[in-house]
């Protein structure tokens, strides 16, 4: 308890010391709103459309693959903190590995079945493989 | 939840009693930095955590904030300079040494412009979020000579959890600016983060199965022990020692999730702009860059607080060898800046997903029957 009341206090200097940053610099620097300074910067063109566009579907597959392999390491972490204290108190290796052996084995199948089916593989999309120049 | 917190804290227990009297560890007698200074003032209960508790984390707090301020606008710029045989810096005080001040100044005093059509309160808020999350997790970091903030059982997972709060920072600075550079980087950089999390993580497990425990100071403490002994030269047993690979690996994984070169796709200069960072100007800009530069050093305290043994080190007190051991990461970080080609987005994640991961899984394993071959 006593500890997570420091992390708490750290929380809160670490938001503090950007506030104050801000709050600094909104008193030293000058505004000069001018039309022009305001567009988004694309390479100095005139900017074309908005940014919320559809991009590549690439990065969905990653994140949902992600949740998997996330919660995977959390369940491991507690077998890790108690696996060298059980051994040492004298508990069979065999007990001890194996379930989390078959946990990881269930895991990479998974990993294997999903590269299989192109879930790491990078999608291209039809445009950009049209108009590739390089192999 | 209730019951892997439980599991977590028995299993803890059971770990601090066993290396106790089987390992016979010699710990420093020092209490938390926040529990110091409470006894130092003379206050206790809660009115004296929450007192310790804030001025511990200021000291701790600025301490990262001056080495990133020197690392930042200074080192940065003098280490690429000597790997391209330029001078740099080198003209306002001592070695060019108060341009960390021009700088600060210059930057905080430039007009904070608002591009069209960004999400207002997203678009403020990530500045805040990406420095917060860096500098949450020194709150477990042990730096030895008794700063360490605080000393909570799960300690190891607290930093990693603190760590990771930077790609929402990212993914907020990236989708609410408006900008087609920014969208890219932002999805790049999660998907950095996401692809390379696993591999760090998996491996830091492999630390805590050698260890058996989660907290910091416990990890540390394990490493003191002596591997073998060469020449009346006791060499310690730090788990890069015992686990090279693992450490490779674990640092391999660590330059991604700071993305840094050669995996610095979420900035990526030559492609991308500066990725979710392109529309940010002012002390918005000084947030992002900062807080990116407390995750490098971030990075550089968990390696060397899970394998370069912490803050151990002859002849000089723990703080310094624990700062030096920083550095030496930043430096590694600045050489590989200089000297490793970017890899392409889609060769990052192959390398991530069919590569890493892989052999990270084959390290736990590996490691999990070679602790139950030798325990």
């Amino acid at each position: 308890m006593n500890q997570w009341i420091a992390v708490g206090a750290l929380g809160v200097v670490a938001v503090g010391i950007p506030l104050g940053m801000m709050a600094a610099s909104s008193m030293l620097r000058p505004t000069v709103p001018e039309q022009g300074k305001s567009a988004i910067y694309e390479s100095g063109e005139v900017p074309t459309g908005t940014a919320r566009v559809q991009f590549n579907i690439q990065y969905y597959m990653v994140a949902l693959l992600f949740v998997i392999f996330d919660v995977e390491t959390v369940l491991i972490f507690p077998w890790t903190v108690i696996y060298r204290p059980a051994l040492e108190e004298g508990v069979p290796l065999v007990t001890l590995l194996a379930p989390m052996l078959v946990f990881i084995g269930i895991l990479v199948v998974g990993l294997v079945w999903a590269w299989r089916n192109g879930a790491v593989e990078w999608v291209a999309s039809p445009r950009a493989l049209k108009e590739k120049t390089e192999s | 939840m209730k019951a892997s917190w439980v599991l977590l804290q028995n299993g803890n227990a059971t770990g601090n009693a066993t290396n106790a009297t089987a390992g016979g560890v010699a710990r420093p007698p020092s209490a938390p930095l926040a529990d110091s200074i409470a006894g130092m003032l003379g206050l206790d209960g809660v009115v004296g955590a929450i007192v310790g508790g804030l001025i511990g984390a200021f000291i701790i707090a600025n301490v990262m904030m001056a080495t990133t301020a020197v690392a930042g606008p200074w080192a940065k710029r003098k280490i690429t300079a000597a790997f391209t045989d330029r001078i740099a810096v080198n003209r306002v005080g001592p070695f060019g040494l108060l341009i960390i001040v021009a700088d600060a100044v210059r930057l905080l005093s430039k007009e904070l412009i608002v591009p069209d059509g960004v999400d207002r309160p997203a678009w403020d808020i990530a500045p805040i979020v990406i420095p917060f999350s860096a500098l949450l997790g020194f709150a477990v970091i042990p730096f030895g000579s008794g700063l360490q903030l605080a000393d909570p059982e799960t300690g190891l997972v607290f930093a990693f959890a603190a760590a990771s709060i930077a790609s929402l920072g990212v993914v907020m600075a990236g989708y609410a600016s408006n900008n087609k550079y920014s969208l890219l980087g932002g999805l790049r950089a999660i998907a950095s983060n996401i692809a390379y999390e696993i591999p760090l993580i998996v491996t830091a497990a492999s630390v805590v199965i050698f260890a058996g425990t989660l907290q910091m100071s416990e990890i540390v403490a394990v490493q003191q022990q002596t591997l073998i002994e060469i020449g009346g030269v006791a060499i310690p047993q730090w788990f890069a020692f015992v686990n090279p690979f693992a450490f490779a690996l674990f640092i391999l994984a660590n330059l991604a999730e700071i993305g840094r070169n050669p995996f610095d796709i979420p900035e990526a200069p030559t492609e991308i702009v500066a990725g979710f960072q392109t529309e940010y100007s002012s002390v918005y800009f000084v947030l992002l860059y900062l807080g990116e530069f407390i995750h490098i050093f971030l990075g550089g305290a968990l390696a060397a607080a899970l394998f370069l043994g912490g803050p151990s080190g002859p002849v000089l007190p723990g703080f310094v060898w624990f700062y030096i051991k920083m550095w030496a990461f930043f430096l590694f970080t600045q050489w590989a800046r200089s000297a490793v080609p970017r890899l392409r987005v889609d060769q990052f994640l192959d390398a991530g997903w069919k590569g890493m991961l892989v052999l990270s899984f084959a390290n736990l394993v590996l490691t999990a029957i070679l602790v139950g071959v030798i325990v």
